[in-house]
Protein backbone atom coordinates (compact mmCIF):
# COMPACT_ATOMS: atom_id res chain seq x y z
CA UNK A 1 0.00 0.00 0.00
CA UNK A 2 3.21 1.91 -0.24
CA UNK A 3 1.39 3.76 -3.30
CA UNK A 4 -1.03 5.54 -1.30
CA UNK A 5 1.67 7.68 0.56
CA UNK A 6 3.58 8.28 -3.10
CA UNK A 7 -0.11 9.19 -4.26
CA UNK A 8 -0.92 11.80 -1.66
CA UNK A 9 2.64 13.90 -2.58
CA UNK A 10 1.34 14.61 -6.14
CA UNK A 11 -1.93 15.53 -4.58
CA UNK A 12 -1.07 17.87 -1.91
CA UNK A 13 1.90 19.42 -4.12
CA UNK A 14 -1.15 20.34 -7.15
CA UNK A 15 -4.29 20.53 -5.43
CA UNK A 16 -3.50 21.97 -2.39
CA UNK A 17 -5.03 25.15 -3.32
CA UNK A 18 -8.41 23.77 -3.33
CA UNK A 19 -9.68 22.82 0.05
CA UNK A 20 -11.17 19.75 -1.08
CA UNK A 21 -8.20 18.25 -2.68
CA UNK A 22 -6.11 19.37 0.09
CA UNK A 23 -8.61 17.03 2.17
CA UNK A 24 -8.36 14.35 0.02
CA UNK A 25 -4.90 14.24 0.55
CA UNK A 26 -5.14 13.77 3.83
CA UNK A 27 -7.80 11.19 3.64
CA UNK A 28 -5.44 8.86 0.96
CA UNK A 29 -2.66 9.48 3.88
CA UNK A 30 -4.62 8.31 6.38
CA UNK A 31 -5.87 5.22 4.85
CA UNK A 32 -2.29 4.47 3.82
CA UNK A 33 -1.47 4.40 7.60
CA UNK A 34 -4.73 2.78 8.75
CA UNK A 35 -3.92 0.09 6.17
CA UNK A 36 -0.11 -0.42 8.05
CA UNK A 37 -1.76 0.08 10.92
CA UNK A 38 -4.46 -3.27 10.54
CA UNK A 39 -1.11 -5.20 9.26
CA UNK A 40 0.71 -4.83 12.09
CA UNK A 41 -2.05 -4.49 14.78
CA UNK A 42 -0.30 -1.31 16.05
CA UNK A 43 -0.15 2.24 15.47
CA UNK A 44 2.43 2.57 12.83
CA UNK A 45 5.11 4.77 14.70
CA UNK A 46 8.70 3.07 14.75
CA UNK A 47 11.32 4.15 12.52
CA UNK A 48 11.92 6.76 10.30
CA UNK A 49 9.53 5.62 7.50
CA UNK A 50 6.44 5.46 9.70
CA UNK A 51 7.38 8.36 11.80
CA UNK A 52 7.85 10.45 8.99
CA UNK A 53 4.59 9.29 7.57
CA UNK A 54 2.64 9.79 10.76
CA UNK A 55 4.40 13.06 10.69
CA UNK A 56 3.04 14.37 7.42
CA UNK A 57 -0.27 13.36 7.99
CA UNK A 58 -0.26 15.01 11.39
CA UNK A 59 0.85 18.19 9.40
CA UNK A 60 -2.71 17.69 7.19
CA UNK A 61 -4.78 16.87 9.72
CA UNK A 62 -3.81 19.71 12.00
CA UNK A 63 -3.62 21.60 9.45
CA UNK A 64 -7.41 21.01 8.29
CA UNK A 65 -9.43 23.18 10.91
CA UNK A 66 -6.93 25.96 10.36
CA UNK A 67 -7.41 26.19 6.57
CA UNK A 68 -11.46 25.84 6.52
CA UNK A 69 -11.45 29.32 8.87
CA UNK A 70 -13.17 32.23 7.64
CA UNK A 71 -10.24 34.22 8.24
CA UNK A 72 -8.15 31.72 5.58
CA UNK A 73 -11.09 31.40 3.19
CA UNK A 74 -8.63 33.23 0.66
CA UNK A 75 -5.15 32.16 1.60
CA UNK A 76 -4.59 29.89 -1.57
CA UNK A 77 -0.46 30.41 -1.11
CA UNK A 78 -0.55 29.06 2.88
CA UNK A 79 -2.55 26.52 2.41
CA UNK A 80 -0.12 25.16 -0.75
CA UNK A 81 2.30 25.90 1.96
CA UNK A 82 0.77 23.11 4.50
CA UNK A 83 0.32 21.23 1.59
CA UNK A 84 4.18 21.41 0.51
CA UNK A 85 5.01 21.08 3.68
CA UNK A 86 3.28 17.51 4.48
CA UNK A 87 4.59 16.59 0.75
CA UNK A 88 7.97 17.14 2.14
CA UNK A 89 8.09 14.93 5.13
CA UNK A 90 6.03 11.67 2.90
CA UNK A 91 8.77 12.57 0.48
CA UNK A 92 11.32 12.39 3.41
CA UNK A 93 9.83 8.76 4.22
CA UNK A 94 9.94 7.03 1.29
CA UNK A 95 13.52 5.97 0.96
CA UNK A 96 13.34 4.03 4.67
CA UNK A 97 12.54 0.89 4.63
CA UNK A 98 9.59 -0.05 7.03
CA UNK A 99 9.81 -1.82 9.86
CA UNK A 100 7.50 -4.72 10.42
CA UNK A 101 8.90 -6.04 13.43
CA UNK A 102 6.00 -6.66 16.42
CA UNK A 103 6.24 -4.15 18.94
CA UNK A 104 9.63 -4.58 22.08
CA UNK A 105 7.98 -6.03 24.83
CA UNK A 106 8.85 -2.41 26.43
CA UNK A 107 6.94 -0.48 23.59
CA UNK A 108 3.90 -2.22 24.24
CA UNK A 109 1.77 -0.52 25.58
CA UNK A 110 -0.85 2.38 25.30
CA UNK A 111 1.18 4.90 26.94
CA UNK A 112 3.77 4.59 24.51
CA UNK A 113 1.14 4.89 21.28
CA UNK A 114 -0.18 8.19 23.08
CA UNK A 115 2.91 9.72 23.99
CA UNK A 116 4.41 9.32 20.44
CA UNK A 117 1.20 10.31 18.60
CA UNK A 118 0.41 13.72 20.82
CA UNK A 119 4.21 14.61 19.87
CA UNK A 120 3.74 14.32 16.27
CA UNK A 121 0.47 16.67 16.76
CA UNK A 122 1.99 19.29 18.54
CA UNK A 123 5.02 19.23 16.29
CA UNK A 124 2.50 19.20 13.14
CA UNK A 125 0.77 22.12 14.89
CA UNK A 126 4.00 23.47 15.09
CA UNK A 127 4.93 23.29 12.02
CA UNK A 128 1.07 25.01 11.18
CA UNK A 129 1.85 27.84 13.46
CA UNK A 130 5.00 28.21 11.59
CA UNK A 131 3.62 29.16 8.61
CA UNK A 132 1.26 31.31 9.75
CA UNK A 133 3.96 33.21 11.25
CA UNK A 134 5.46 33.37 7.85
CA UNK A 135 2.62 34.63 5.90
CA UNK A 136 1.84 37.06 8.61
CA UNK A 137 5.26 39.03 8.25
CA UNK A 138 4.38 38.37 4.27
CA UNK A 139 0.62 40.14 4.81
CA UNK A 140 0.93 41.87 7.55
CA UNK A 141 -2.97 40.66 9.22
CA UNK A 142 -3.62 40.51 12.64
CA UNK A 143 -5.62 37.04 11.75
CA UNK A 144 -2.94 35.45 11.08
CA UNK A 145 -0.87 36.30 14.42
CA UNK A 146 -3.98 35.57 16.43
CA UNK A 147 -4.17 31.98 14.59
CA UNK A 148 -0.41 31.51 14.72
CA UNK A 149 -1.04 31.49 18.64
CA UNK A 150 -4.10 29.32 18.24
CA UNK A 151 -1.78 26.78 17.02
CA UNK A 152 1.28 26.91 18.94
CA UNK A 153 -1.16 26.96 22.35
CA UNK A 154 -3.13 23.85 20.75
CA UNK A 155 0.14 22.19 20.16
CA UNK A 156 1.49 22.87 23.19
CA UNK A 157 -1.37 21.46 25.05
CA UNK A 158 -0.69 18.49 23.13
CA UNK A 159 2.82 18.39 23.48
CA UNK A 160 2.56 18.77 27.46
CA UNK A 161 0.17 15.79 27.33
CA UNK A 162 2.84 14.03 25.75
CA UNK A 163 5.12 14.49 28.15
CA UNK A 164 2.96 13.34 30.65
CA UNK A 165 2.34 10.12 29.04
CA UNK A 166 5.63 9.80 28.29
CA UNK A 167 6.50 10.04 31.91
CA UNK A 168 4.00 7.58 33.06
CA UNK A 169 5.35 5.30 30.22
CA UNK A 170 8.86 5.48 31.44
CA UNK A 171 7.57 5.46 35.22
CA UNK A 172 6.25 1.79 34.42
CA UNK A 173 8.80 0.34 31.91
CA UNK A 174 12.13 1.97 33.38
CA UNK A 175 11.37 2.72 36.70
CA UNK A 176 11.77 6.38 36.46
CA UNK A 177 9.78 9.37 35.20
CA UNK A 178 12.57 10.93 33.57
CA UNK A 179 15.89 10.11 32.01
CA UNK A 180 18.97 12.18 31.12
CA UNK A 181 19.29 12.09 27.47
CA UNK A 182 19.75 14.13 24.66
CA UNK A 183 16.49 13.50 22.85
CA UNK A 184 14.56 14.38 26.87
CA UNK A 185 16.83 17.15 27.06
CA UNK A 186 15.76 19.05 23.60
CA UNK A 187 11.98 17.45 24.39
CA UNK A 188 12.56 19.97 27.85
CA UNK A 189 14.09 22.96 25.34
CA UNK A 190 10.99 22.88 23.21
CA UNK A 191 8.61 23.01 25.80
CA UNK A 192 10.00 25.86 27.73
CA UNK A 193 10.11 27.37 24.32
CA UNK A 194 6.84 27.34 23.73
CA UNK A 195 6.32 28.76 27.28
CA UNK A 196 8.21 31.36 26.61
CA UNK A 197 6.66 31.63 23.01
CA UNK A 198 3.64 31.53 24.67
CA UNK A 199 4.27 34.23 27.40
CA UNK A 200 5.60 36.51 25.23
CA UNK A 201 2.12 37.30 23.99
CA UNK A 202 1.39 39.24 26.76
CA UNK A 203 3.83 42.05 25.65
CA UNK A 204 1.79 43.28 23.63
CA UNK A 205 1.56 44.34 19.52
CA UNK A 206 4.86 45.96 19.61
CA UNK A 207 6.26 42.25 19.71
CA UNK A 208 4.24 41.04 16.49
CA UNK A 209 7.09 40.40 14.27
CA UNK A 210 9.11 38.84 16.90
CA UNK A 211 6.09 36.82 17.76
CA UNK A 212 5.96 35.71 14.29
CA UNK A 213 9.65 34.98 13.74
CA UNK A 214 9.76 33.47 17.24
CA UNK A 215 7.20 30.30 15.65
CA UNK A 216 9.55 30.17 12.80
CA UNK A 217 11.97 29.52 15.39
CA UNK A 218 9.99 26.84 17.38
CA UNK A 219 9.53 24.72 14.35
CA UNK A 220 13.01 24.74 13.78
CA UNK A 221 13.51 23.48 16.95
CA UNK A 222 10.93 21.35 16.70
CA UNK A 223 12.78 19.28 13.98
CA UNK A 224 15.75 19.76 15.74
CA UNK A 225 14.22 17.66 19.00
CA UNK A 226 12.56 14.85 15.99
CA UNK A 227 15.10 14.44 13.61
CA UNK A 228 18.33 16.28 14.55
CA UNK A 229 18.82 14.73 17.97
CA UNK A 230 18.63 10.94 16.18
CA UNK A 231 20.62 12.24 13.66
CA UNK A 232 23.67 14.23 15.39
CA UNK A 233 23.43 12.34 18.97
CA UNK A 234 23.69 9.16 20.49
CA UNK A 235 20.09 8.63 22.47
CA UNK A 236 18.29 5.47 23.13
CA UNK A 237 15.59 7.49 23.11
CA UNK A 238 15.04 8.35 19.39
CA UNK A 239 13.00 6.34 15.90
CA UNK B 1 14.63 49.55 47.65
CA UNK B 2 12.65 46.20 48.63
CA UNK B 3 9.53 47.17 46.62
CA UNK B 4 12.00 47.97 43.63
CA UNK B 5 13.76 43.96 44.19
CA UNK B 6 10.34 42.55 44.57
CA UNK B 7 8.70 44.29 40.88
CA UNK B 8 11.90 42.98 39.64
CA UNK B 9 11.43 39.32 40.78
CA UNK B 10 7.26 39.49 39.53
CA UNK B 11 8.72 40.98 36.19
CA UNK B 12 7.55 38.94 33.02
CA UNK B 13 10.80 39.90 31.37
CA UNK B 14 12.98 38.18 34.04
CA UNK B 15 10.84 35.28 33.64
CA UNK B 16 11.65 34.98 29.69
CA UNK B 17 15.05 35.97 30.30
CA UNK B 18 15.77 33.15 32.91
CA UNK B 19 13.85 30.41 30.61
CA UNK B 20 15.59 31.30 27.44
CA UNK B 21 18.67 30.82 29.92
CA UNK B 22 18.17 27.10 31.13
CA UNK B 23 17.14 26.42 27.30
CA UNK B 24 20.84 28.29 26.59
CA UNK B 25 22.25 25.85 29.54
CA UNK B 26 20.42 22.67 28.31
CA UNK B 27 20.98 23.03 24.68
CA UNK B 28 24.94 23.51 25.65
CA UNK B 29 24.60 20.43 28.00
CA UNK B 30 23.18 18.32 25.26
CA UNK B 31 25.74 18.60 23.50
CA UNK B 32 28.52 18.08 26.33
CA UNK B 33 30.30 14.78 27.21
CA UNK B 34 28.34 15.20 30.63
CA UNK B 35 24.82 14.46 29.57
CA UNK B 36 26.41 11.57 27.47
CA UNK B 37 24.52 8.25 28.00
CA UNK B 38 26.68 6.10 29.76
CA UNK B 39 28.12 9.20 31.58
CA UNK B 40 26.44 7.91 34.45
CA UNK B 41 23.95 10.49 34.81
CA UNK B 42 21.06 8.21 34.60
CA UNK B 43 22.74 5.21 36.88
CA UNK B 44 22.46 7.75 40.45
CA UNK B 45 20.36 10.34 42.03
CA UNK B 46 21.26 13.87 40.05
CA UNK B 47 22.70 15.32 43.61
CA UNK B 48 24.90 12.36 44.06
CA UNK B 49 25.86 12.32 40.51
CA UNK B 50 26.42 16.21 40.72
CA UNK B 51 28.93 16.04 44.06
CA UNK B 52 30.44 13.15 42.27
CA UNK B 53 31.39 14.33 38.89
CA UNK B 54 33.83 16.94 37.25
CA UNK B 55 32.42 20.41 37.08
CA UNK B 56 33.68 19.73 33.36
CA UNK B 57 30.97 17.31 32.98
CA UNK B 58 28.41 18.72 35.09
CA UNK B 59 28.86 22.51 34.53
CA UNK B 60 25.79 22.94 32.50
CA UNK B 61 23.64 21.41 34.75
CA UNK B 62 25.01 23.52 37.80
CA UNK B 63 23.69 26.96 35.33
CA UNK B 64 20.28 25.06 34.62
CA UNK B 65 19.97 24.59 38.43
CA UNK B 66 21.26 28.05 39.44
CA UNK B 67 18.46 29.65 36.52
CA UNK B 68 15.60 27.79 37.97
CA UNK B 69 16.17 28.22 41.20
CA UNK B 70 14.99 32.27 40.60
CA UNK B 71 12.41 30.97 37.76
CA UNK B 72 10.93 29.38 40.31
CA UNK B 73 10.72 31.97 42.27
CA UNK B 74 9.36 34.06 39.77
CA UNK B 75 6.78 31.89 38.97
CA UNK B 76 5.29 31.79 42.85
CA UNK B 77 5.33 35.16 43.22
CA UNK B 78 3.79 35.91 39.45
CA UNK B 79 1.12 33.63 40.25
CA UNK B 80 0.56 35.25 43.93
CA UNK B 81 0.61 38.89 42.20
CA UNK B 82 -2.16 37.33 39.83
CA UNK B 83 -4.30 36.00 42.12
CA UNK B 84 -4.03 38.88 43.97
CA UNK B 85 -5.84 40.74 41.23
CA UNK B 86 -8.47 38.39 40.37
CA UNK B 87 -6.85 36.87 37.39
CA UNK B 88 -8.01 34.31 35.27
CA UNK B 89 -7.12 31.04 37.73
CA UNK B 90 -6.02 28.82 34.36
CA UNK B 91 -2.33 29.60 34.03
CA UNK B 92 -1.91 30.06 37.65
CA UNK B 93 -2.53 25.91 37.90
CA UNK B 94 -0.34 25.76 34.94
CA UNK B 95 2.43 27.35 37.17
CA UNK B 96 1.39 24.88 40.22
CA UNK B 97 1.94 22.29 37.93
CA UNK B 98 5.50 23.54 36.88
CA UNK B 99 6.22 23.60 40.62
CA UNK B 100 5.25 19.99 41.40
CA UNK B 101 7.59 19.03 38.90
CA UNK B 102 9.97 20.83 39.76
CA UNK B 103 9.52 19.33 43.84
CA UNK B 104 9.21 16.21 41.83
CA UNK B 105 12.84 16.21 40.60
CA UNK B 106 14.55 17.51 43.84
CA UNK B 107 12.58 14.83 45.54
CA UNK B 108 14.25 11.83 42.78
CA UNK B 109 17.28 13.82 42.83
CA UNK B 110 17.73 13.74 46.59
CA UNK B 111 16.07 10.54 47.30
CA UNK B 112 16.08 8.32 44.31
CA UNK B 113 17.66 4.86 44.20
CA UNK B 114 18.39 2.56 41.28
CA UNK B 115 20.43 -1.00 41.42
CA UNK B 116 20.34 -3.80 38.92
CA UNK B 117 20.05 -7.50 40.16
CA UNK B 118 20.78 -10.75 37.54
CA UNK B 119 18.78 -13.55 39.65
CA UNK B 120 18.34 -17.29 38.29
CA UNK B 121 15.17 -18.91 39.19
CA UNK B 122 14.72 -19.07 43.13
CA UNK B 123 17.05 -16.58 43.25
CA UNK B 124 16.44 -13.74 45.94
CA UNK B 125 17.24 -10.38 46.71
CA UNK B 126 16.97 -8.46 50.25
CA UNK B 127 15.05 -5.08 51.20
CA UNK B 128 16.74 -3.29 53.72
CA UNK B 129 13.16 -3.74 55.94
CA UNK B 130 14.43 -7.57 56.16
CA UNK B 131 11.86 -8.73 53.60
CA UNK B 132 13.13 -10.61 50.65
CA UNK B 133 12.30 -11.43 47.37
CA UNK B 134 12.05 -14.29 45.56
CA UNK B 135 11.99 -15.12 41.93
CA UNK B 136 10.16 -18.63 41.47
CA UNK B 137 9.71 -18.74 37.77
CA UNK B 138 10.98 -17.02 34.40
CA UNK B 139 9.53 -17.81 30.98
CA UNK B 140 9.60 -16.36 27.74
CA UNK B 141 8.47 -16.26 24.33
CA UNK B 142 10.37 -16.19 20.94
CA UNK B 143 8.59 -14.60 18.47
CA UNK B 144 9.57 -15.04 14.36
CA UNK B 145 13.00 -13.57 14.28
CA UNK B 146 14.23 -15.78 17.34
CA UNK B 147 14.08 -12.63 19.78
CA UNK B 148 11.37 -13.11 23.18
CA UNK B 149 8.31 -10.88 22.04
CA UNK B 150 7.57 -11.21 25.76
CA UNK B 151 9.00 -12.04 28.97
CA UNK B 152 7.84 -12.55 32.43
CA UNK B 153 9.06 -13.76 35.76
CA UNK B 154 6.85 -14.69 38.50
CA UNK B 155 7.86 -13.23 42.15
CA UNK B 156 7.05 -13.37 45.57
CA UNK B 157 7.69 -11.02 48.73
CA UNK B 158 8.72 -12.39 52.29
CA UNK B 159 4.94 -14.92 52.37
CA UNK B 160 3.05 -12.67 50.59
CA UNK B 161 1.34 -14.10 46.92
CA UNK B 162 2.96 -14.51 44.01
CA UNK B 163 3.14 -11.79 41.30
CA UNK B 164 3.74 -11.81 37.52
CA UNK B 165 6.24 -9.16 36.75
CA UNK B 166 6.76 -8.16 32.92
CA UNK B 167 7.64 -5.08 30.97
CA UNK B 168 5.29 -2.25 31.88
CA UNK B 169 4.07 -4.42 34.79
CA UNK B 170 6.50 -3.52 37.42
CA UNK B 171 5.89 -5.19 40.98
CA UNK B 172 6.08 -2.09 44.17
CA UNK B 173 6.88 -2.23 47.53
CA UNK B 174 6.85 0.01 50.11
CA UNK B 175 7.95 2.71 47.74
CA UNK B 176 10.04 0.29 45.69
CA UNK B 177 9.55 -0.69 41.96
CA UNK B 178 10.80 -3.90 40.67
CA UNK B 179 11.68 -4.01 36.95
CA UNK B 180 12.40 -6.79 34.81
CA UNK B 181 14.37 -5.94 32.29
CA UNK B 182 15.52 -8.43 30.31
CA UNK B 183 15.20 -12.40 30.98
CA UNK B 184 18.05 -14.88 29.11
CA UNK B 185 16.75 -18.41 29.08
CA UNK B 186 19.71 -20.25 28.14
CA UNK B 187 21.83 -22.10 29.37
CA UNK B 188 19.46 -21.44 32.40
CA UNK B 189 17.11 -18.72 33.04
CA UNK B 190 18.01 -15.77 34.41
CA UNK B 191 16.36 -12.53 34.76
CA UNK B 192 17.92 -8.78 34.93
CA UNK B 193 16.03 -6.85 37.73
CA UNK B 194 15.77 -3.45 38.41
CA UNK B 195 14.83 -1.86 41.42
CA UNK B 196 13.87 1.53 41.77
CA UNK B 197 12.88 4.29 44.18
CA UNK B 198 11.52 7.37 42.63
CA UNK B 199 10.49 9.62 45.61
CA UNK B 200 9.50 12.53 43.39
CA UNK B 201 6.65 10.38 40.98
CA UNK B 202 3.78 11.37 43.27
CA UNK B 203 4.92 14.82 43.28
CA UNK B 204 5.42 14.37 39.28
CA UNK B 205 1.97 12.91 38.74
CA UNK B 206 0.25 15.67 40.69
CA UNK B 207 1.85 18.48 38.74
CA UNK B 208 0.80 16.72 35.86
CA UNK B 209 -2.62 16.89 36.57
CA UNK B 210 -2.25 20.51 37.79
CA UNK B 211 -0.91 21.90 34.69
CA UNK B 212 -3.65 19.28 32.38
CA UNK B 213 -6.27 21.18 34.52
CA UNK B 214 -5.34 24.18 33.86
CA UNK B 215 -4.00 23.80 30.31
CA UNK B 216 -7.35 22.64 29.57
CA UNK B 217 -9.10 25.53 31.32
CA UNK B 218 -7.21 27.30 29.46
CA UNK B 219 -7.53 25.90 26.04
CA UNK B 220 -11.75 27.00 27.13
CA UNK B 221 -11.37 30.12 27.99
CA UNK B 222 -9.30 30.80 24.64
CA UNK B 223 -12.13 29.39 22.30
CA UNK B 224 -12.63 31.87 19.88
CA UNK B 225 -11.02 34.76 21.68
CA UNK B 226 -8.20 36.51 19.38
CA UNK B 227 -6.13 36.51 23.00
Amino acid sequence: MKWLLIASIPVYLFGSFKRPIFALAVLVELVYLASRGIGLGRLPLIGPQDTLAFFSCSIGLMALPFLFTRELAEEEGLRWSCGALAAFFAGLALPFPTLNMPLPPVLDTYWFELHVALAFFAYALFGVGALLGGAFLLKGRRSLLDLQYRAALTGYSFFSLSMVSGGIWGYYAWGTYWLWTPKELWTSILWLFYSLFLHLRAKGSSWDKGFAWLGIVGFVVTLFTYLGVSIFMRSSHSF
Amino acid sequence: MLKTLYLRLISLNLGLWLITGVMLALAAGSFSQGAAEGGGLNEMPLFAWLLGAPVGFSWWLWIALALLAPLTLNAILCSIEALRKGRSLAPQLMHLGFLFIVLAHLLSAYGGFKQQFQLPEGGSLGFPDGERLLVENISGVAGPMGMLSSYQARMRIGNGAASGVEPNHPLFHKGYGIYLKQVELVPVPVALIEVHREPGAWAALAGALFFTLGNLMLLMQRRGKPQ
